[in-house]
């Protein structure tokens, strides 16, 4: 990796101001030459064959979220919230995951219009949270 | 200039640890962690401002920072574009940013 011997911007200040980026103290910045590499990724074992990761599913909530309801912006409330859809009664899969996403067709059985809150909530997921490593499996560029 | 526009993440969805002159994002979207170096980490903030082109990329950097001028690929010009073009496509390899 070329930048590791660059000054970097506040790389010494131990803090990466409010979670954010390298602190943007004035410095010098190097933008490298165009060969050289500045990125190295990191893959988790979460993608696996295309097969295993169509076949994943994510829980509308998670079961642990009980019978709460689906915001349209994805969030968690509860279960009665108008304009809220509620829990999904099957998992979807990942490859109708995939297409929901990517293309917004709704999954059979779903209904088209709770079918964006599922959308938002899938997007929201973090790790931990039931169906994240499926979401992001489907991330994943293969 | 009217190269392609990027774009990144919002800082929500991408949590960064300065280490030892090297920057560690985890893009929590993917799922994936990068080891960055600069100017990547600078690039990505820049951005945060809005979609960008390379050379409005350029200028967001030099109003934060000395782009030094002794590197070939951070003098003035074309040298410069096409040195944001590479971080550009190695960032957006990374699935760290996108075309808007």
């Amino acid at each position: 990796m070329n930048g590791c011997d660059q000054e970097q911007a506040g790389a010494g200040d131990g803090k990466a101001g409010g979670g954010g980026f390298v602190p943007s103290r004035r410095a010098v910045l190097v933008l490298g030459a165009a060969a050289a590499s500045t990125v190295v990724t990191v893959r988790p074992a979460l993608a696996q064959t295309a097969g295993s990761v169509l076949n994943c599913e994510i829980p509308i909530p998670q079961p642990s979220a009980g019978g709460n309801y689906i915001s349209p912006q994805g969030e968690l409330v509860p279960a009665g919230t108008p304009g809220a859809a509620p829990p999904l009664g099957r998992p979807l899969r990942g490859e109708e995951v995939k297409n929901l996403l990517r293309s917004g067709t709704t999954p059979a059985g779903v209904d088209p219009t709770s079918a964006q809150a599922y959308a938002n909530y899938i997007r929201r997921l973090q790790a931990g949270m039931s169906g994240f490593t499926c979401y992001a499996s489907l991330q994943m560029p293969r | 200039m009217a190269g392609p526009a990027y774009i990144a993440d919002p800082e929500s969805a991408v949590r960064a640890v300065a280490v030892d002159g090297l920057t560690l994002l985890f893009h929590a979207p993917s799922g994936m962690t990068h080891i960055v170096a600069a100017p990547a980490p600078e690039i990505l903030g820049a951005l945060r401002e809005g979609a960008a082109d390379a050379a409005e990329l350029i200028r967001r950097l030099r109003a934060r920072f000395d782009l030094d001028d002794s590197d070939p690929g951070s003098a003035s010009g074309a040298g410069a574009e096409a040195a944001i073009l590479a971080r550009l496509d190695e960032l957006e390899a990374a699935g760290l940013v996108r075309r808007a």
